[in-house]
C-alpha cells in the first residue's frame, strides 16, 4: 500500500468513527505538515475516502446517517486545509465554481475551487444545487473569466442546458463581448450530453485532476478568448486520451 | 390474545410499516395499503422507480441478495410523497418472489441528519469565504503598506522638491534683488568715471588750459568717442534692466507728431556727418496727436535713425508716419543701407547680437539698441518689426496705439466710475499712479467693490460731492501735506467721519532710493554753455554771483569750476552734504548745484536741512546727478528744486524742454528758454 493510500485508509476510519479531530489531525499533521501538497491530500486521501464511503453505503455497510456524518467531517477537514493553502501569485482570473441546480454532491466542486485558488485563481465557491437565477446574478456581480459546474448524478444532466442558457443571457446583460468559457466536471460529465459544440462549453473530464491540469494551462493565458481556446484544446486532448484509454 | 379486526385496523392506521411482494426483477406483485399510500406504488411498477436517482443500484442489489437469502435492515433512499426519504427494508425470498417489509427512518431523525449535513456544508462554505476574505484583506493591507511606503517616499520626495523649489525661488529672488541693486550701483559707478573722462576730454579740447597738437586733438577725439559709446552702452543696459524689472514709469502726455518730428530732426542733425546721406522727416499728412510717453518714443526713433545712419553709406533715411484704423500710428524708418539678410531679421533684435559683414566691422552698434527699442515699443503697447533686402535697405516699423492703452484703460475706469453699480459698494481710491489704480480695481472687483478713481485731492473732493463711498483708500504720498489735510477734513466732517479710510504710505525710502527709476532728463556731464545759460536764467531773480557745488566727486566739482572759469561766478565747493550746508549758511550762495547721491546722505536730506534754515530756505537748487530717479523722488524733488539735471545727456533740446517744465513746476516761472538765446 502506498503511503497516501494508508493515510486515506486511516482517514476513512476516522470519518466512520465520527472522530473529526483525528480526521483533521491526519490531514494536517500527517499530510500537509509532512510535506504533502494540498492537491495530494485532496485527491489522494479525502477523495478516495469519499468514494469509499459512497461504495460502503451502496453495499449497505453504512447508513445514510453515517454517510452524512462522514461527509460533514470531510467538509470540516477541507475547511481546515483551506487555511494551509499556499497561494501562487494571483493570475488575475476569476472562476465561479458550483454544482448544477439539484446536484448536492459538492465535495468535488469544493476541492476544485480550493485547488484553483492555490493556483492563483480568484475562485468563488457557490456550493451545491446552485439555482440558475443565482448563477445568472453572479455573472453580473462577479464578472468571472471562467465558470466551472459540477454534475455527479446523471439525473441532473439536463440542468446543464438550463444553466448555460442562464449564463449566456446574463452575459449579454453584463456586456461581455466574448462568451465566458464554461467547464463541466463531475462524474456525470463523461456523458457529454446536454451541450452543443457552439455553446462554448468545455468538458474537462470527470476528475478534478483533469480539470486542474487544463486550468493550469489556462493560467498562462491572458484573455477570455485565449482561455476558451486553450480549454477547448485541452478538452479535446483529454477526450482523445480517454478515448485511447478505453 | 388475538387482535380483533377493528383493533388491527387502528394499528394499521398508525403503523409506519408497509409490506409488498415483488418479482426478482423488482416488479411489484402485491402491496398493502400503506405501501400504496406512503410510497405511491401500484402493482406492476418497478420498485426501483421510486429510488432517488443514482441509488437504483442499491435496490437492485437488495433484490439480488434477497432472491437468495433474507436481508436485514437494507437502507434505501426513495422519493415518496413528494419528498426524499430513507427506508429500512427487510426481505426474504418466498416462492420465487421477494417479500419485503419496510419502515421509514423516523422523519425527524432523518431531517436532523440532513439538516446537520447541510449546516455543516454551509458552515464550511462560510468559513471558506471568511478565510478567503481575510486573505484578501491581508493582501490588500500589504499592498496598502507598500503603497503607503511608496507614497511616503514620494511625499518625502515632494517635500524635498518643494524645499528645493523654495530655495531656488528664494535664491532667484535674491539674485533678482542683487542684480537690480548691482545694476543701479554699477551704472552709478560706471558713470562717475565716464563722466569725468568725457568732461575732461572736452575741457582739453576746448584748449582752456593750453594748445593741442593735431595728433593730440585726434587722440582726444577718439577718447571722447569711446567714452560716448561706453556711456551709451551703460544707459541702454540700465534702461533694459529697468524695463525688465518693470521699474520704468510711464509718463503720458499729449503731443503733436509734427512737433515731435521737428524736435527729432533737430536732435539727429548733428549726427549727419556725411553728405552722401540725406535724413528726411516726412511731414505727416494729418495733424496726428498722440497721448503716450513721448520720451520713450523719441528714444526708439533716435535709436532707429542712428542705426540707419551707421549702416547707410549713401542714399537717404526717411522717417514717415501714418495713422491706421483702430487708433494705431505707424512710423517707418527706411534706409538705403546694406540691408539685413532674411535669416538674421529676428536676430538683430537680440541683445548683443552682431551680424558679420564688411560694413558691420567698420561700425559697431551697441548691440543693445534694437533690443531696447523693441522692449520700449512693447512698453508703449505696440510692436517693432523690420523688413529688409540685402543691398537695398531696411525699413523698421514701429506701430503703437495713438493713445497709450493705460490711458485708455484709466479713461474707461473713470467712465465706469461715473456710473455707480448698485450691486457693488463704491470705494474711493485716491492714488495718482495708474498701475496702482488698475491693481486696486482688479483686487476689489472680485469682492463686490467698485473703484472710483481720484488722481488728486481735488478729484477726490469732487467724487465725495457726488457719492458717499463705503470706504476710502488714500495714498499720503500723493501731494505731501494736502493728503494729511484731506484726511483731517474727512474726520472732522460728521458726514464723512465714519467712512473707513485706509492710508497708504511709502515704507522704506532707502530701498526705493536704491531701486531703478526712470528719469529722462539726462544731460551729459554738464556742458559749459548749458550751465552758463541755466545760470543766466536765474539772473531774473537777481544777480547770481555765488555758486555752491556740493558733490563728493572731485572731478565733477573740478569740471564745474573750470566751466565757470573766467566768468563772474564765484565757485564754492563742498564734498559732503554737511559741509555743503555749512557753506550755504556761511557763504549765502545764490544757487546751489547739488549732487543727488552723496556718499553719506541723499539729496532729500540736504534739501530738508536747507529748508529748515530760513537763511538757506530760498536758495534755488540744481540737482546734478548721474543716478536715475524714481517717480516719487523726481516728483518730490521737482517740488523742492529748481530743476533736475542729470549727468547724462539724451539731447539738449529734450533736456531744455524738460527743464522748462521743471522750472514752471518749481514755481520759478521763468520765461521760456528759446534757441535764440544761444543755448
Amino acid at each position: 500500500m502506498t503511503h497516501t493510500a494508508e493515510l486515506a485508509d486511516k482517514f476513512l476510519k476516522a470519518q466512520l468513527a465520527g472522530d473529526r479531530r483525528e480526521a483533521v489531525r491526519i490531514a494536517v499533521e500527517d499530510g500537509v505538515n509532512q510535506g504533502l501538497s494540498l492537491s495530494t491530500v485532496h485527491l489522494e486521501i479525502i477523495k478516495p475516502a469519499q468514494y469509499e464511503i459512497g461504495r460502503l453505503w451502496h453495499e449497505n455497510v453504512i447508513s445514510v446517517a453515517q454517510e452524512h456524518l462522514a461527509t460533514a467531517i470531510a467538509q470540516l477537514v477541507l475547511s481546515h486545509l483551506y487555511g494551509y493553502l499556499k497561494r501562487a501569485p494571483s493570475n488575475g482570473r476569476r472562476v465561479l465554481v458550483g454544482c448544477v441546480e439539484g446536484e448536492l454532491h459538492e465535495l468535488g466542486a469544493r476541492m476544485l475551487a480550493d485547488l484553483l485558488e492555490s493556483d492563483g485563481y480568484d475562485a468563488w465557491y457557490l456550493g451545491p444545487n446552485v439555482p440558475n437565477a443565482h448563477l445568472a446574478r453572479m455573472v453580473g456581480e462577479a464578472r468571472p473569466d471562467v465558470i466551472a459546474l459540477s454534475v455527479t448524478m446523471p439525473y441532473y444532466l439536463p440542468s446543464i442546458r438550463a444553466a448555460i442558457r442562464a449564463i449566456r443571457d446574463a452575459e449579454k446583460e453584463a456586456g461581455y463581448s466574448n462568451p465566458i468559457p464554461i467547464a463541466i466536471g463531475g462524474s456525470a460529465s463523461v456523458y457529454k450530453t446536454h451541450t452543443d459544440a457552439n455553446d462554448g462549453v468545455f468538458l474537462l473530464g470527470s476528475t478534478a485532476e483533469e480539470l486542474l491540469r487544463s486550468f493550469r494551462t489556462v493560467a498562462r493565458l491572458s484573455t477570455s478568448k485565449e482561455v476558451g481556446e486553450s480549454l477547448r484544446t485541452s478538452a479535446t486532448g483529454i477526450e482523445s486520451q480517454r478515448g485511447q484509454a478505453q | 390474545m388475538e387482535m380483533s379486526t377493528p383493533l388491527a385496523a387502528v394499528v394499521a392506521g398508525i403503523s409506519r410499516e408497509f409490506s409488498l411482494i415483488c418479482a426478482p426483477d423488482g416488479a411489484i406483485r402485491w402491496l398493502d395499503e400503506r405501501a400504496q399510500k406512503l410510497l405511491s406504488l401500484r402493482e406492476g411498477a418497478l420498485l426501483s422507480s421510486i429510488a432517488i436517482p443514482g441509488t437504483e443500484a442499491k435496490i437492485d442489489q437488495l433484490l439480488r441478495q434477497a432472491a437468495q437469502q433474507s436481508v436485514d435492515a437494507w437502507e434505501v433512499q426513495v422519493f415518496a410523497g413528494g419528498r426524499g426519504s430513507t427506508l429500512l427494508l427487510r426481505a426474504v425470498p418466498h416462492e420465487g418472489d421477494i417479500v419485503l417489509v419496510g419502515s421509514f427512518v423516523p422523519a425527524d431523525y432523518e431531517a436532523l441528519v440532513g439538516q446537520l449535513n447541510e449546516a455543516m456544508g454551509e458552515l464550511s462554505r462560510l468559513t471558506r469565504e471568511k478565510e478567503r476574505q481575510q486573505k484578501e484583506i491581508t493582501r490588500r493591507s500589504e499592498e496598502n503598506r507598500r503603497l503607503s511606503s511608496a507614497l511616503n517616499d514620494s511625499d518625502r520626495g515632494m517635500v524635498a522638491l518643494h524645499a528645493e523649489i523654495e530655495e531656488k525661488s528664494d535664491s532667484l529672488a535674491r539674485a533678482a534683488v542683487l542684480k537690480t541693486r548691482m545694476v543701479a550701483n554699477v551704472s552709478h559707478e560706471f558713470r562717475t568715471p565716464l563722466n569725468s573722462i568725457i568732461g575732461l576730454s572736452r575741457l582739453l579740447l576746448s584748449r582752456a588750459d593750453g594748445e593741442l597738437a593735431a595728433e593730440q586733438e585726434k587722440q582726444l577725439g577718439f577718447i571722447l568717442k569711446s567714452a560716448d559709446t561706453l556711456s551709451e552702452l551703460v544707459n541702454d543696459l540700465l534702461d533694459l534692466s529697468k524695463l525688465e524689472a518693470g521699474k520704468v514709469g510711464l509718463r503720458v502726455a499729449k503731443f503733436r507728431l509734427r512737433e515731435f518730428f521737428a524736435a527729432l530732426r533737430g536732435i539727429m542733425r548733428p549726427l549727419l556727418t556725411s553728405n552722401s546721406v540725406e535724413l528726411v522727416f516726412e511731414e505727416p499728412s494729418e495733424d496726428l496727436e498722440l497721448e503716450t510717453d513721448e520720451s520713450k518714443l523719441s528714444q526708439i526713433l533716435r535709436n532707429l535713425v542712428s542705426n540707419a545712419l551707421k549702416f547707410t553709406e549713401a542714399g537717404e533715411i526717411r522717417v514717415r508716419a501714418t495713422s491706421l484704423p483702430g487708433g494705431q500710428v505707424r512710423i517707418n524708418v527706411s534706409d538705403t543701407g546694406i540691408g539685413i539678410a532674411a535669416e538674421n531679421l529676428e536676430r538683430v533684435f537680440e541683445e548683443f547680437s552682431q551680424i558679420d559683414s564688411p560694413l558691420q566691422r567698420k561700425v559697431k552698434g551697441t548691440g543693445l539698441g534694437l533690443s531696447l527699442s523693441r522692449r520700449l515699443a512693447e512698453f508703449l503697447g505696440g510692436r517693432l518689426t523690420v523688413q529688409s533686402e540685402v543691398g537695398k535697405g531696411s525699413t523698421f516699423t514701429i506701430a503703437i496705439p495713438a493713445v497709450h492703452p493705460e490711458v485708455a484703460a484709466l479713461g474707461e475706469m473713470v467712465e465706469r466710475a461715473k456710473h455707480v453699480d448698485p450691486r457693488r459698494s463704491p470705494v474711493l481710491v485716491v492714488e495718482d499712479d495708474r498701475q496702482t489704480l488698475f491693481l486696486y480695481e482688479k483686487y476689489l472687483q472680485g469682492s463686490g467693490f467698485q473703484v472710483l478713481p481720484a488722481r488728486s485731492i481735488e478729484d477726490a473732493q469732487q467724487v465725495l460731492q457726488r457719492i458717499r463711498p463705503a470706504a476710502i483708500v488714500l495714498d499720503v504720498m500723493l501731494e505731501g501735506e494736502s493728503s494729511w489735510a484731506f484726511l483731517q477734513g474727512l474726520k472732522d466732517n460728521p458726514a464723512t467721519s465714519d467712512i473707513p479710510v485706509l492710508v497708504v504710505t511709502v515704507v522704506d525710502r532707502e530701498q526705493k532710493a536704491r531701486a531703478l527709476g526712470a528719469d529722462e532728463f539726462y544731460v551729459k556731464p554738464i556742458e559749459q554753455e548749458w550751465l552758463l545759460n541755466r545760470l543766466k536764467s536765474f539772473t531774473r531773480l537777481g544777480p547770481v554771483k555765488k555758486v555752491l557745488v556740493i558733490d563728493d566727486d572731485e572731478v565733477a566739482r573740478y569740471i564745474i569750476r573750470k566751466f565757470l572759469d573766467g566768468t563772474d561766478y564765484q565757485v564754492f565747493e563742498a564734498a559732503t552734504g554737511e559741509a555743503g550746508i555749512q557753506s550755504a549758511r556761511t557763504e549765502h550762495p545764490d544757487v546751489i548745484v547739488l549732487d543727488f547721491l552723496l556718499q553719506e546722505t541723499t539729496a532729500f536730506e540736504v534739501l530738508d536741512d536747507l529748508k529748515i534754515d530760513p537763511a538757506t530756505r530760498n536758495i534755488p537748487v540744481i540737482i546734478h546727478t548721474s543716478k536715475t530717479l524714481l517717480e516719487e523722488e523726481r516728483a518730490k524733488l521737482q517740488l523742492q528744486t529748481a530743476a533736475i539735471l542729470s549727468k547724462q545727456n539724451l539731447s539738449r533740446e529734450v533736456a531744455i524742454a524738460r527743464i522748462r517744465e521743471a522750472l514752471e513746476k518749481a514755481g520759478l516761472g521763468v520765461r521760456p528758454l528759446s534757441e535764440s538765446q544761444g543755448v
